[in-house]
C-alpha cells in the first residue's frame, strides 16, 4: 500500500520537519534525537488524524521505528 | 458575495500536522518583531500550545511568534512568574481540576459526599487567588481567559441528568469570578457558547490522553478552543458601518407598492426577521456604528416610512439616506463618501440577490451578505455574523457621538465643490476648539484603538500591539500627542494621534494617525504646530511609508513640503509655517507640568 507508506511520511515530517525522506525512513528514537516521549505522544495524534483510527495506548510501546509504525498500519488496515 | 454562514456553521479545524508546519516554518526574513504569549495552564500544553502557536502565525503573519509555557501543575507559579515578563498577552486555561484536583480523573483525593463542601470552599479559595494574579497581570498584558471546558465529572451525588445544589454553587462561584474579572477591559472571557458550537461538549475529552501524556483534550477541541484564544487575545478592530437595503430587507414588503402602513416586522405579519434586525441595526447603532440606507424607492415615501414610530432603527440612528431610483451601486458609493471610510470597514446587507452582485463588482473589498427574506431559520446565522463583524467590548464617548458628529459635519460645512475642504469662512464659523494633549492616561484605551484602526490619514499604516504601547507610553524618551476636538456643531472627541521622540532640535515622528470624521478641518496642522512649539524642535523628520489606503497622509505632506513624500522624511519649522494655512482653533494645551 505505497500511499500508506505516504501519508506515514507526510506524518513524520510534521513531527520531525528536520528530517528527509530517507531519514524518516529509517527513523527511530535512537537515530532522531527529537523523538521523545512528548514527540511519541504528538505523532501518535497525528497518525490517529491521518488515518482515522484509535491506536492502543499499549502499542505505543512497540511502535518504535517507522517500518514497525508501517507495519501496525498496513495491519489495522487489513483487519478493519 | 456571501451568505452569512460563518459564525455558527464553521468550516473544518485545522489539523494537527498542518499546525505542526505552520508552527516549524521559519518566521519571516522581515519579521517586524516576535508576538509572545504565555500560555497559562496546569496540564501539558502539547497540542494546544502547537494550534495557538500556528493560529497566531496565522493571524499575525509579519511576526514571529513565541508561546511560552509554564510548570506543570502550578499555575499559580506561572502567573507568579509573568509579573516581571513582557508578553503581548496571557492565555489562561482553566479546567474543573484547576479548581480542586478531585474535579479531574488523574487524582483519587475521594468524591465522598463529605468531600462535597470542602471542593466547594477550595474553589473558591483558588479563584480568589487567580482573581490577585490575574489583576496584576493586566497592567501590561491582554488576558484571554477558557473557562473549564471539559464535563465536570460525577463528583456529586446527584445522577447525571439533575444539577446538585454543590455543582449549582460551583459553576455560580465560577461565573462571579468571571463576571467580576471580566470588569477589566483587558480581560476577554472565551465565549462558552460559540465553543459549544465549534466544538461539542461530547468531543472535548481524551481520557487516553489525559492519563498518558497529561494533555486532557482530544485534538479537534484542542484545535477549536485555540481558534477562539487567538480570536480573543487579538480582537481585531470592529467594521465601521453597516449600509441596508429597505424594502424585504429592513422591513417586509415593497414600501413603494404596498403603502407604508402595509410594510411589516411583526409575527402578525409572520415579517418578525426584519424587526429582530431593525432591533439590531438601532443597537449597532447606539454603540457607534454608523448605518445608512442605499434603497432604490422614492426618498418622500421612505421618509414616510421612517415617520411609523413603531420602527425599531429610528431616523436620527441613520445617515445618510442614499435613496435614489438610481443604481445601487452608486447610492453606496455615495454614502462611503460621507462617511469617509473605505468599503473594507463597511458591509452592505440586501435581499436581491442581483442588487448584492452589482454592489461587490463595483466595490470588491465591500463584504456583501443576502438577507434571508422568507427563511427564519437563516436570520440567527446571519445577526450572530453581524455582531461579529461590529462586536466591541466596550461603548467608548467617541462611538456615542460620531454619527451625530457626521450628520452635523455634511449638513452645517458641506466641502468646497472644488475638493479643496472646507471654506475660510465656514472654517471660522464653526468656532472649532482643539485639546491637545501631551499627558496620556495609562488605562484610555483610545489612542491605541485609533491608531490599530485608521487606515486613510495614517503615517505608515503600522499596527501596535498592547504589550509596544505600554513599552511606548513606559519610555521617557518618547511623546504621545492626542487631539480632541469640537466646534459649535457638537464634539468629534479624540480624533488624532501623534508619537514619537524629540532629540534636541529634532522631533521624530513614528505615528500620526486621525480619524477621517476630522479630515479638512487643518487638526493636522495645528498639531504639527503644536509639536515644534513643545519642543523648541527646527526639524521634523517623518517615519512615513506609503500604503495602498493612507492617500489623504500623503496628500497632506506633499502639500506641505512640494515633494512627493518619501520614508525618512524632513520638515524644517520655517518651511512648515510658509506652508501652513490660517489656523482658526482654540487650542488647550495640556502638558505633564500643567498636570503636575
Amino acid at each position: 500500500m505505497p500511499d500508506t507508506r505516504a501519508r506515514l511520511v507526510k506524518c513524520f515530517s510534521a513531527v520531525f520537519p528536520e528530517l528527509s525522506e530517507r531519514e524518516i525512513a529509517l527513523a527511530s528514537p535512537l537515530s532522531v534525537g527529537a523523538w521523545d516521549s512528548l514527540a511519541s505522544v504528538t505523532l501518535l495524534s497525528v497518525l490517529e488524524e491521518e488515518f482515522e483510527v484509535q491506536i492502543d495506548p499499549d502499542a505505543l510501546d512497540q511502535l518504535v521505528s517507522f517500518n514497525l509504525i508501517l507495519d501496525y498500519l498496513h495491519h489495522e488496515q487489513q483487519v478493519s | 458575495m456571501r451568505a452569512a454562514v460563518d459564525a455558527l456553521h464553521p468550516g473544518p479545524p485545522m489539523k494537527l500536522a498542518d499546525a505542526l508546519a505552520i508552527a516549524s516554518s521559519p518566521a519571516p526574513a522581515s519579521a517586524s518583531g516576535t508576538y509572545t504569549l504565555a500560555l497559562v495552564c496546569s496540564f501539558t500544553p502539547l497540542h494546544l500550545r502547537t494550534f495557538l502557536h500556528a493560529g497566531l502565525r496565522q493571524r499575525f503573519p509579519t511576526h514571529a511568534v513565541d508561546v511560552t509555557t509554564g510548570v506543570y501543575d502550578d499555575m499559580a507559579g506561572t502567573l507568579r512568574n509573568l509579573r516581571g515578563e513582557r508578553v503581548d498577552a496571557a492565555a489562561i486555561i482553566l479546567e474543573w481540576f484547576d479548581l480542586d484536583a478531585r474535579l479531574g480523573l488523574r487524582r483519587l483525593g475521594g468524591w465522598s459526599p463529605s468531600d462535597a463542601g470542602s471542593i466547594l470552599d477550595r474553589a473558591q479559595t483558588w479563584l480568589a487567588q487567580l482573581r490577585h494574579l490575574i489583576g496584576r497581570l493586566t497592567r501590561v498584558s491582554t488576558v484571554a481567559i477558557s473557562l473549564p471546558t471539559l464535563p465536570l465529572p460525577p463528583v456529586f451525588s446527584t445522577a447525571g441528568w439533575q444539577m446538585s445544589p454543590h455543582e449549582l454553587r460551583l459553576r455560580e462561584r465560577l461565573w462571579a469570578f468571571a463576571a467580576d474579572v471580566a470588569q477589566d477591559a483587558r480581560v476577554r472571557i472565551v465565549s462558552d457558547a460559540r465553543l459549544q458550537v465549534l466544538s461539542p461538549a461530547a468531543d472535548r475529552a481524551s481520557v487516553k490522553s489525559t492519563w498518558m501524556s497529561g494533555f486532557p483534550y482530544r485534538t479537534v477541541h484542542a484545535a477549536r478552543l485555540a481558534e477562539l484564544l487567538v480570536q480573543a487575545v487579538d480582537n481585531r478592530p470592529p467594521k465601521k458601518g453597516l449600509i441596508t437595503d429597505l424594502d424585504n430587507t429592513l422591513w417586509h414588503g415593497v414600501v413603494g407598492d404596498d403603502g407604508v402602513e402595509e410594510i411589516s416586522w411583526d409575527l402578525d405579519h409572520h415579517s418578525q426577521a426584519h424587526g429582530v434586525y431593525q432591533q439590531l441595526l438601532g443597537a449597532l447603532a447606539d454603540a457607534g456604528i454608523l448605518v445608512a440606507v442605499a434603497s432604490k424607492n422614492d426618498p418622500g415615501v421612505v421618509d414616510k416610512a421612517f415617520g411609523r414610530p413603531d420602527l425599531l432603527l429610528r431616523r436620527e440612528q441613520v445617515f445618510p439616506f442614499a435613496v435614489t431610483w438610481g443604481s445601487k451601486a452608486e447610492a453606496v458609493a455615495r454614502v462611503l463618501e460621507t462617511w469617509h471610510v473605505g468599503a473594507d470597514s463597511v458591509v452592505f446587507v440586501d435581499d436581491n440577490p442581483t442588487e448584492l452582485a452589482e454592489v461587490a463588482a463595483a466595490h470588491p473589498d465591500l463584504e456583501c451578505l443576502q438577507f434571508p427574506a422568507g427563511e427564519p431559520d437563516a436570520l440567527l446565522p446571519l445577526i450572530a455574523h453581524l455582531r461579529d463583524r461590529f462586536g466591541k467590548a466596550n461603548v467608548s464617548d467617541e462611538d456615542r457621538i460620531r454619527l451625530e458628529s457626521l450628520r452635523t459635519s455634511a449638513v452645517a460645512m458641506p466641502l468646497r465643490e472644488d475638493g479643496d475642504g472646507y471654506s475660510e469662512e465656514l472654517l471660522e464659523q464653526a468656532e472649532p476648539q482643539l485639546v491637545l494633549d501631551f499627558v496620556q492616561a495609562p488605562g484610555d484605551t483610545r489612542p491605541l484603538e485609533l491608531i490599530n484602526k485608521t487606515n486613510q490619514f495614517n503615517l505608515n499604516g503600522r499596527r501596535i500591539s498592547a504589550r509596544e504601547w505600554a513599552e511606548w507610553l513606559d519610555d521617557p524618551e518618547t511623546f504621545v500627542l492626542t487631539a480632541s476636538y469640537a466646534d459649535r456643531f457638537g464634539p468629534l472627541g479624540k480624533i488624532a494621534v501623534v508619537a514619537g521622540r524629540a532629540h534636541g532640535s529634532t522631533i521624530a515622528i513614528t505615528a500620526w494617525v486621525m480619524s477621517c470624521r476630522a479630515f479638512a478641518r487643518r487638526i493636522e496642522h495645528r498639531c504639527l504646530a503644536a509639536l515644534f512649539e513643545r519642543f523648541d524642535a527646527q526639524v521634523a523628520t517623518f517615519d512615513y511609508l506609503e500604503t495602498p489606503r493612507n492617500g489623504p497622509l500623503t496628500r497632506f505632506l506633499r502639500e506641505l513640503t512640494g515633494v512627493t513624500p518619501a520614508p525618512g522624511l524632513r520638515v524644517e519649522v520655517d518651511s512648515f509655517r510658509a506652508a501652513c494655512p490660517r489656523l482658526f482653533h482654540r487650542v488647550t494645551l495640556r502638558t505633564e507640568l500643567e498636570h503636575a
